[in-house]
């Protein structure tokens, strides 16, 4: 950059001086220095001609008719913000008032008659030395500027414009001057759940969107191919610890709202308290920050876990990141949880959150330039399955024809066991979607197929092998009962298995149709009032949502082998 | 906003004492506070009780702070931290990985 500028063969210089002799002097000896030279012979003629060269240098008389040198100085100084080229007062008058004045003008410097040549030439050196320095800060600025605001493409136009969910999930987001690096992602799972994020890097500009492209990524891709968020989360702790230098990570509140089993799931991870709220702005929890930021360790910390919470249909997740509890106003104070909290109990009211909030830290801080990016995501907790299965349609018509097709022998089959320890390592969902995906390509079908698969699965390795009674389930206490349970068998898992087999049958007339076969080391149990419950019995006792969903969903639904084995068939038109 | 520097005697404990605000514009000053121990064993103190704000910039030099610590066998201890300091590393977690002495 220095010999860039170097090489900027001519700078322009721009004598303002009443004696035309004066010119003359000083301007050879800046022609002798490199500069070609511009002269002007009263104040008002040296602004004009500032305004019309943009010289790289002002040399400047004090003593002039129509408008003196203090007062030229200011409106070129006025005119050059941002921009310096630096002034310098050449004068006669050696008082301590003319110094002072000339640099309160806005003067970078003054030169005493007489001097000798050298000690002009000295001066000009010096004084170029200095204003070329700024331009090199000034250009290393721009340059920032320019990353910071491709980081802010990048994270806004690329990447969250991808989101899921949008008309119903209230997103804030609102960058401070120097672009930080939230990040807001949201992505529905085959299911019909969403999965969101709300993001915070550490550091500025593009720096710290550097990890925003994987992240994004995967974030989107395990959640669209059924991951759960816990295996999401794994991995993107060990993705940014890799990827990322030690004093960069990513401060994040994770959530998975299954509006099917009035659950949500929820992980902070170095962001402030995230809240439930129902549908009356009471806060029903407050969930804090239980890991340090993603990207610090290489492994989550052992006993890290989703925290489990039911809701209700009308209740919120709202999720902030550290700029609005941080907010300042002039007094310095911080907009702090109080406050927060008080606004969002209006937003709820007037049913709409993000905007209260906002409007809310705005006025609280008034024109205070914000320190960091300020962000809030706001969540509804119901319906968000609605869209997946409305447009399915039971077809029991196609029952028949499946019992056609199964007598000419599947097309593919595949086959999957996992016994012991695996059972508690391995989630063999995404595995199963992967190779159906990977043989008969995506469709919108799977969405369906996926959630037959889950529910399955998950009764097969909870009830049959974990051996675990879902009626604990029954009280909002028990669900995270049932979860600790779970864990527990889990970790001290040493035999059992879980066999999972796929036949896929192809026909001309239709699209074929697939059966799901799941079979469990357990011990059964009595599922005729399941498929078919009695009439005294309806409803209630189902705490198995899980499998009324299935029998929505699929074609026929039968169990046998007392209950370990179960088969599911599905079929498209 | 200025970082203070006490070694001890024996050299085997370096404390860092950080006034006012611990962010973003101090990064070049506590690397270079540090960077020249190379005594194994050495024990980093950051004292934060005259820190009065610290953001998430002052974490990550943190977590260099003990990058650089780890290397020598060594150690990175918070001294004092405020409330409000406190506060962020809680929210951080950094009781988490290293001792935090209040």
């Amino acid at each position: 950059m220095v010999e860039e500028l170097d090489k900027r063969s001519h700078k322009l210089a721009l004598v303002v001086d009443d004696s035309v002799m004066q010119c003359k002097v000083l301007s050879v000896l800046l022609e002798e220095e490199g500069y070609r030279v511009y002269t002007a012979n009263d104040g008002i003629r040296g602004v004009d001609m500032y305004i019309k060269y943009q010289p790289d240098l002002v040399l400047m008389d004090i003593n002039m008719p129509r408008m003196d040198g203090y007062e030229a100085t200011r409106q070129i100084k006025s005119l050059s913000k941002g921009n310096l080229a630096p002034l310098i007062f050449i004068t006669s008058i050696d008082t301590e008032l003319a110094y002072i004045e000339s640099i309160e003008a806005g003067g970078d410097g003054i030169l005493v008659r007489p001097f000798s040549p050298e000690v002009f030439k000295a001066k000009i050196k010096s004084i170029q030395r200095i204003s070329d320095l700024y331009a090199q800060v000034k250009m290393l600025q721009q340059s920032q500027q320019k990353d910071a605001e491709l980081a802010e493409q990048l994270m806004s136009g690329v990447i969250e414009a991808r989101n899921f969910g949008l008309d119903r999930i209230g997103i804030v987001k609102k960058a401070a001057t120097l672009f930080s690096g939230d990040i807001q992602l949201t992505a529905q799972s085959p299911n019909g759940d969403v999965n969101v994020l709300l993001g915070d890097f550490t550091g500025h500009g593009l720096r710290s969107s550097i990890g925003a492209i994987p992240l994004s990524e995967t974030f989107r891709v395990m959640t669209k191919k059924g991951f759960s968020l816990f295996e999401i989360i794994t991995q993107i702790n060990t993705q940014l610890f890799h990827l990322l230098p030690s004093d960069l990570f990513l401060a994040a509140t994770f959530v998975h709202v299954s509006s099917q089993d009035k659950t949500v799931y929820i992980f902070n991870a170095g962001l402030p308290d995230c809240y439930i709220f129902s549908a009356n702005g009471q806060i029903k929890q407050r969930i804090r920050s239980t890991h340090p930021p993603m990207g610090v360790l290489e492994y989550l910390l052992a006993e890290s876990k989703l925290e489990i919470y039911s809701v209700q249909p009308k209740d919120h997740v709202v999720l902030v990141s550290d700029g609005i509890i941080e907010a300042r106003n002039k007094k310095g104070e911080m907009y702090g949880e109080k406050r927060f909290e008080q606004a969002a109990l209006k937003g709820v009211k007037k049913a709409n959150l993000a905007e209260v909030i906002i409007e809310d830290v705005n006025e609280f801080s008034q024109n205070i330039p914000q320190e960091d990016d300020m962000s809030l995501i706001d969540i509804p907790c119901c319906d968000w399955q609605g869209q997946v299965y409305n447009n399915y349609q039971s077809r029991s018509d196609t029952l028949s024809a499946l019992d056609v097709l199964s007598q000419t022998g599947p097309a593919w089959e595949w086959h999957l066991k996992l016994t012991g320890e695996k059972l508690a390592k391995i989630n063999p969902i995404p595995m199963a979607m992967n190779q159906l995906q990977n043989i008969e390509g995506s469709g919108e079908h799977w969405q369906s197929l996926y959630t037959i698969l889950t529910e399955l699965y998950v009764n097969a390795l909870d009830h049959g092998v974990l051996n675990l009674d879902s009626s604990i389930k029954d009280c909002a206490e028990g669900f995270a009962d049932y979860f600790r349970k779970r864990e527990e068998r889990l970790e001290l898992l040493l035999e059992g298995f879980v066999e999972l087999s796929f036949y896929y049958y192809y026909s001309h007339s239709t699209n074929g149709h697939i059966s799901i076969k799941i079979k469990d080391s357990g011990k059964g149990f009595s599922y005729a009032d399941y498929v078919n419950p009695p009439l005294s019995k309806q409803a209630p006792i189902l705490s198995g949502r899980g499998i009324n969903l299935v029998l929505q969903l699929c074609d026929s639904l039968e169990y046998s082998d007392k209950g370990t084995t179960v088969e599911a068939k599905y079929a498209w038109a | 906003m200025t970082i203070k520097k006490y070694v001890s005697e024996n050299k085997k404990e370096v404390t860092l004492s950080i006034e006012e605000r611990f962010d973003f514009s101090l990064h070049q000053s506590f690397r270079n506070s540090y960077v020249n121990c190379e005594q194994q064993n050495t024990v980093f103190n950051i004292d934060l009780s005259n820190t009065s704000y610290m953001d998430s910039s002052a974490l990550g030099m943190i977590l260099l702070l003990k990058d650089h610590a780890d290397k020598l066998q060594g150690n990175v201890v918070i001294l004092k931290p405020s409330d409000s300091v406190n506060k962020i590393l809680e929210i951080a977690q950094f009781h988490r990985l290293m001792t935090i002495e209040n």
